[in-house]
């Protein structure tokens, strides 16, 4: 890697973790949810370094293509990332019909209490 | 209250609810009905309501499986004994309800599914059509009866079986089929099929028009090895 990619790679990395920062301290991201990508945003910091460790880990697995392997370190991250985020829908998903039954129950009861009030009065 | 409650869960249907609603009435002038009024955009709610029966309204649309198991909420809850699923759409014929319960009394099932398929066929694209096929025949293999109409919205459920599937994901938010046979096969409850005639749907779009056959396949068969590895509960 030539010193100018390394800068830039590293420039990229820290503008997008700064920015995954600044998402988390105005509240658009809910902290649990962030953790994931704030680890992504570290990971991309140091990717400006990774082929010191990369080349050297690709040659011993006898992966002739070294980038290849960091291209597959990058696809199993956001694979974990994204099932991560499959089982969070889910789950909402699950209590989000919870609620709607029992409110569509609830306003059931209040309406008959209602009505059953103003046919006292 | 009465012993039995019919639940009909309607989407959009304004143009046929208050057709449905009076026929229902007119057959079956003994039971309790409820309409599950699923995130409607139109006035299906309203006319309902006009109609004197009970109405509960999701506040947005979650699915025909999620509708029907708030119908079994209401009905675990308030305590009925029975409960008949109809769909709102005008299909079902009301007055087959009657076959349903004689079935449930002669077979002594929990279970009483309305078949149209006695006799009859299937009219679907060749993908679909083999992926029903395969899944009869494990439901066949599985439960030892043969289902021909397995995805009927027209059913009678005993209070056991309803009260079971009311809550958490014991059924599905989209389409139930075998594989909810199957699991109630699994919790040794009862389920047989009675023939009952259904009407040529007026507006001739089928609920399941819209599933992509392939995802629908694919989904069935997960759904079946679930029955096979989830731990009974």
């Amino acid at each position: 890697m030539t010193f100018g990619i390394r800068i830039f790679i590293l420039i990229v990395g820290t503008f997008i973790f700064m920015m995954i920062l600044e998402l988390v301290r105005r509240r658009k991201f809910r902290e649990d949810l962030s953790v994931v990508w704030l680890l992504i945003g570290v990971a991309l910091i140091f990717a400006s370094f990774a082929d010191r460790l990369i080349d050297p880990l690709a040659h011993k697995l006898g992966i002739s293509y070294p980038p290849a392997l960091g291209f597959l370190i990058i696809i199993f991250l956001l694979v974990i990332a994204t099932l991560y985020f499959s089982i969070i829908v889910s789950d909402l998903k699950s209590r989000n019909k919870e609620l709607s039954q029992k409110i569509a129950l609830l306003e059931y009861k209040l309406n008959r209490l209602y009505s059953r009030e103003e046919g006292q009065i | 209250m009465k012993s039995y409650l019919i639940v009909i869960p309607a989407y959009n249907e304004e143009e046929y609810i208050e057709m449905v609603l009076k026929d229902v009435r007119n057959s079956n002038p003994d039971v309790d009905i409820l309409v599950i009024n699923d995130g409607s955009t139109d006035s299906t709610s309203e006319i309902a309501k006009r109609m004197g029966v009970m109405v509960l309204d999701i506040p947005f649309n979650i699915g025909y499986g999620g509708a029907i198991q708030t119908g079994f909420r209401f009905a675990s809850e308030y305590g009925y004994d029975f409960v008949v699923t109809m769909d709102g759409d005008s299909q079902h014929d009301p007055y087959y309800v009657r076959n349903l319960i004689d079935t449930m009394s002669s077979e002594k099932a929990d279970v009483v599914i309305g078949s149209r398929f006695i006799g009859g066929v299937y009219r679907m694209g060749i993908f679909r059509k083999m992926g029903v096929w395969i899944f009869s025949k494990i439901a066949k293999f599985y439960t030892g009866t043969k289902f021909t109409d397995p995805t009927s919205g027209f059913q009678l459920l005993h209070n056991k079986v309803f009260s079971y599937l009311a809550y958490r994901d014991n059924y599905p938010l989209d389409y139930p089929d075998v594989n909810i046979i199957m699991a109630l096969h699994k919790m040794r409850f009862k389920v047989v099929e009675a023939p009952v005639r259904m009407r040529e749907k007026i507006r001739g779009k089928s609920i399941h028009a819209g599933l992509r056959p392939f995802i629908y396949v694919l989904r069935m068969f997960l759904a079946i090895i679930m029955v096979f590895l989830r731990k009974e509960d």
